[in-house]
């Protein structure tokens, strides 16, 4: 009897699975207004995306689900379509955009990339600038007292602890900025390593996201590695001050990274906008900022409610950017915005 | 004879000493070798438990996980998560082994059934994050990522494993007990359910008890399938939900001790989980095979 | 015997509907499981070929043997990672067969029969550790202590090895390797076991009668009676190896070259994929990871399919997984 009863029990569970998973999937297939938007991409702007899921929610009862998976995935998961948004620190290449097959980039926030670093007996303010940066990373500076970073840091003892640079395993719009700077100031980084999302650095370790890398240079005692500002800044890492083109040495953060957005007003035809390459002009400005990019397909089902979020990340959404280390998106580029989601939905 | 020959020399040779030396060393080693398994045992469970225990709380337990940085949450949604997809699975999977198992032992010729175990030891041989390469293509490109594509996922790695125990145990049901019932004219398939499933149950749930929690503590294949989840307490199969293996594995890889600190605590729920559902399995094993060894 | 269910009413002798429909039935429904299953592992097969598929067009079979991974040149190449998957298992393997089959001798030999029950169970729950878990650990504990203690340790004594050259890190081949071995020690310890325990008591005894030593006796007797046993176990011990993705992943520091010093970086088949599969955007990234996916289940194909021939010839029995077995896979 009991057998019987537990071979029943068991069908009509699989029965009640079967059911219950097929009216959830018609269910979010009829478009309900409760499913959420779901992104996914870039970690570097993940600090402000929490921040903007939370107001968002309560302003406007929709739910917004990301995964920080790197920009690369972001990228990648918007190309199959598996996410209603992708969000990438790197605009999307010729043969991306091709593949997405009609996609709107629309660059939503801005901050920078530094090179944190972990030195025990090295100062917390190091000048550093973009040829040690690159020679660090090809593997031809190998100790933190190298001649050539002392000859920058005049008066300050160096320690001879090995250097290990820390890399991005995994598709990275950060590694897509700090690999661009570099090959920027760089042609030797640029023949030998090149920009993109992933490349393949001739040394170093490498940890997968910005909370990996963070996490391997504050465990090796002379690591150096990139990460978004937002996480330097919340896990205390020692930032060095890179030089600029203008020769000077500003500290990264919000005023900085707002200073290289100025001065570059070109915007490309996907709405893309380099900051590496800075004119000698702008003094303070942080030399490895970068814009962030959603991406968005121009017909798809959620396509008001992704206008109405993106409108919302580009206006009151700034606000949170300034204590995260967001700087504000400059007026003409809040404007090319608004252009670029009109064109959403048709 | 070549072997008497031999032996018979180690009566002759006068370093008996040496030689029980030399046995008794290798009886230390191996000794030394058992017991350095159980330390390794001993020192991870024992670093889960002593680093896990103090983020355990009520308040773990039943608050979703935090916003991105915030270490303020729990991890509710991943334990019902887990619990959802892992369902889902086995839902899915212990019926199919069980009806796999079935067609192998009752209806299948010899060579087909033996073809079926092949196909299952093959089925068992793939990689958890090949499973998850398949499953990705099949219902999450193009598509999104879903609590049930991961319950699929898991439920090609138990189909296996319920497969083949279930085999192990249904043909020790002794045929006297098989024959007695055809031989009062009952037909096959109501002496399956009322006398050889009933025999073999201990077995059986063995099987399936092994394998939910092999599959409990499965990250590969969710990676690819059911990674990217919404905050708060989400039990829709149909969209990505949290679950207690990718939370363990985004914590581990986190800068600040405080998400290591929530990954230990999390990883000591699964430890316990799965313990106890291996525990419990193999006393329900001891018992079966008791129960059919006369 | 079950009287309950033979006197059980229900049961009559007369064929009604139910039972003429019942049976076809069940056959029906347990044939086309079993067709399922083999579905599965065809769909398995071909969704990896399909997605491999630009791949292997562009690279064919060179793919194997190159030794680059460049996203920017869209270049790939699989040898870093089969270098790197060859090397921790064979460093996991090294360790374990010995250990497992030492484990083994004291479980069937030496240990007194109140502590064999315990001590075994014990082994097999270090198989149930969810691999996340042994990552999470190795990256937290072991690392640090391979950093700080092991490393440093073997490179001024064995310095001058080039395997142990280089600087120590918590992230490399040598915690990778240590962390496999971890994982395949049980399985090899459960199947040499059983093994050792079908080796018949009397060419046992009859050893121990002419005067062998416990060790001597183990060694005429026990090991070669069980030769295609431990091969075969440890040969399923390297599929479990070199399949293994996330706690690789978590520990290994996810370089892509090859390199002899062990306390290098590098990276795996299946970590590689677990690392980059979601976040590879370039044409042919996805596809060279799904490649590598490809070679390593062609591989872990081989692997299981000679391990479960090899115990089969060695112990004449039909290989039937065992509950201790499934619980250690």
């Amino acid at each position: 009897m009991t057998r019987r009863l537990l071979i029943v029990g068991v069908a009509l569970a699989l029965s009640i699975g079967v059911i219950a998973c097929g009216s959830s999937s018609s269910d979010s297939g009829s478009g309900s207004s409760n499913s959420p938007l779901v992104g996914a991409g870039s970690t570097l702007v993940a600090p402000l995306m929490s921040k903007w899921q939370s107001d968002y929610a309560s302003r406007s009862e929709e739910t917004v689900t990301y995964g920080a998976i790197g920009s690369g995935g972001g990228i990648d998961q918007i190309i199959s379509r598996s996410v209603d948004f992708g969000a990438s620190d790197a605009p999307l290449t010729p043969e991306q955009l091709e593949e997405a097959n009609g996609v709107e980039q629309i660059p939503w926030a801005l901050s920078g990339t530094v090179p944190a670093y972990n030195v025990s007996g090295a100062p917390s303010n190091l000048k550093l600038d973009g040829e040690i940066l690159s020679r660090i990373y090809l593997g031809t500076i190998t100790q933190w007292d190298d001649p050539v970073i002392a000859q920058l840091n005049p008066g300050v003892s160096l320690p001879s602890t090995k250097i290990t640079p820390v890399y991005r395993s995994d598709g990275s719009g950060d590694t897509y900025a700090f690999t661009n700077y570099l090959s920027t100031v760089s042609p030797e980084f640029k023949a030998q390593v090149g920009t993109s999302t992933t490349v393949k650095f001739p040394t170093g370790v490498g940890a997968e996201k910005n909370d990996g890398v963070a996490a391997a240079i504050s465990q090796t005692d002379g690591a150096i590695g990139y990460v978004g500002l937002a996480y330097a800044l919340s896990n205390e890492l020692s930032m060095p001050l890179v030089e600029n083109l203008a020769a000077k040495f500003p500290k990264p953060g919000v005023k900085s990274v707002e200073a290289a957005a100025k001065a570059v007003t070109k915007i490309g035809p996907n709405n893309e906008i380099s900051l590496a390459d800075l004119p000698a002009s702008a003094k303070n400005a942080y030399p490895i900022s970068t814009y962030t990019y959603v991406i968005v397909p121009l017909e798809s089902e959620k396509a008001e409610a992704l206008k109405k979020f993106i409108t919302y990340a580009i206006g009151p959404g700034q606000e949170y950017g300034p204590d995260l280390d967001f700087a504000p998106l400059p007026k003409q580029v809040v404007a090319a915005d608004k252009k670029a989601i009109a064109k959403i939905g048709g | 004879m070549n072997g008497a020959e031999s032996h018979a020399l180690l009566l002759d040779r006068g370093n008996l000493k040496r030689r029980n030396r030399v046995s008794k060393l290798v009886s230390l080693s191996s000794t030394i070798a058992a017991l350095l398994a159980v330390a390794v045992l001993l020192i991870v469970v024992g670093s889960v438990l002593s680093k896990g225990i103090g983020a355990l709380s009520i308040h773990f337990l039943t608050t979703p996980m935090g916003l991105f940085g915030d270490t303020t949450g729990g991890i509710s949604n991943a334990i019902v998560g887990t619990g959802i997809i892992v369902g889902i699975a086995a839902l899915m999977a212990i019926p199919v082994g069980m009806l796999v198992a079935i067609y192998t032992t009752e209806f299948a010729p010899d060579r087909i059934g033996h073809a079926i175990r092949f196909v299952l030891d093959l089925l068992n041989g793939v990689p958890t994050i090949i499973t998850g390469i398949f499953v990705y293509g099949l219902m999450v490109a193009g598509n999104r990522q879903s609590g049930f594509a991961g319950s699929v996922a898991l439920a090609i790695i138990m189909l296996p494993i319920v497969a083949r125990t279930a085999q192990e145990v249904l043909a020790l049901v002794p045929g006297a007990l098989k024959e007695a019932a055809y031989a009062l004219g009952i037909a096959r398939w109501r002496t399956l359910l009322r006398v050889t499933l009933p025999t073999a149950a201990g077995g059986l749930l063995t099987g399936s008890l092994l394998a939910v929690a092999r599959v409990a503590g499965e990250t590969a294949p969710l990676i690819l399938t059911c990674s990217i989840f919404g905050q708060g307490l989400l039990t829709e199969p149909g969209e990505a939900l949290a679950s207690i293996p990718i939370f363990i594995f985004q914590s581990s890889e986190s800068p600040s001790p405080e998400a290591h600190t929530q990954a230990w605590a999390a990883a000591l729920i699964l430890i316990v989980f799965v313990l106890v559902l291996n525990i419990i399995a193999r006393a329900f094993y001891a018992r079966s095979r008791k129960r059919m060894g006369a | 015997m079950e009287a309950g269910a033979l006197s059980d009413p229900v049961l009559r002798v007369r064929r009604n509907l139910t039972d003429r429909i019942g049976d076809p039935l069940l056959r029906g429904l347990s044939g086309l499981a079993a067709a399922l299953a083999v579905a599965v592992i065809a769909g398995i097969a071909y969704e990896v070929v399909h997605l491999a598929w630009p791949a292997i067009t562009k690279f064919g079979v060179g793919f194997v043997t190159t030794n680059d991974w460049n996203p920017v040149t869209e270049r790939y190449g699989a040898a870093p990672f089969i270098y790197g998957t060859a090397v921790t298992s064979a460093i996991a393997l090294l360790f374990a067969a010995p250990l497992s089959i030492a484990i083994s001798i004291y479980l069937t030999e030496l240990a007194p029969s109140r502590v064999r029950r315990p001590v075994a169970t014990l082994v097999d729950m270090l198989a149930a550790i969810p691999s996340v878990i042994l990552g999470l650990w190795g990256i937290l504990v072991l690392g640090p202590f391979m950093h700080d203690t092991i490393e440093p340790a073997l490179n001024s004594v064995l310095g001058f090895l080039p395997i142990f050259s280089g600087d120590p890190s918590a992230f490399g081949y040598l915690t990778a390797a240590l962390i496999l071995t971890i994982m395949t020690t049980p399985i090899i310890t459960s199947v040499t076991r059983e093994v050792f325990e079908t080796v018949p008591g009397d060419l046992k005894e009859g050893s121990y009668a002419l005067g062998a030593t416990r060790w001597e006796m183990i060694r005429q007797v026990v090991l070669p009676y069980s030769r295609a046993g431990i091969v075969g176990a440890t040969i399923l011990g390297l599929g479990r190896a070199i399949g293994e993705a996330i706690a690789v992943a978590q520990v290994i520091g996810g370089a892509t070259g090859i390199n002899v010093s062990l306390f290098h970086t590098g990276s795996t088949m299946a970590a590689q994929i677990a690392a980059q599969f979601q976040g590879a955007p370039g044409a042919l990234q996805k596809p060279s990871l799904a490649y590598l996916g490809l070679i390593l289940l062609v591989f872990a194909v081989i692997v299981n399919v000679v391990a479960r021939l090899i115990v089969q010839r060695g112990t004449l029995k039909d290989t039937d997984m065992t509950v201790t077995e499934a619980g250690a896979l």
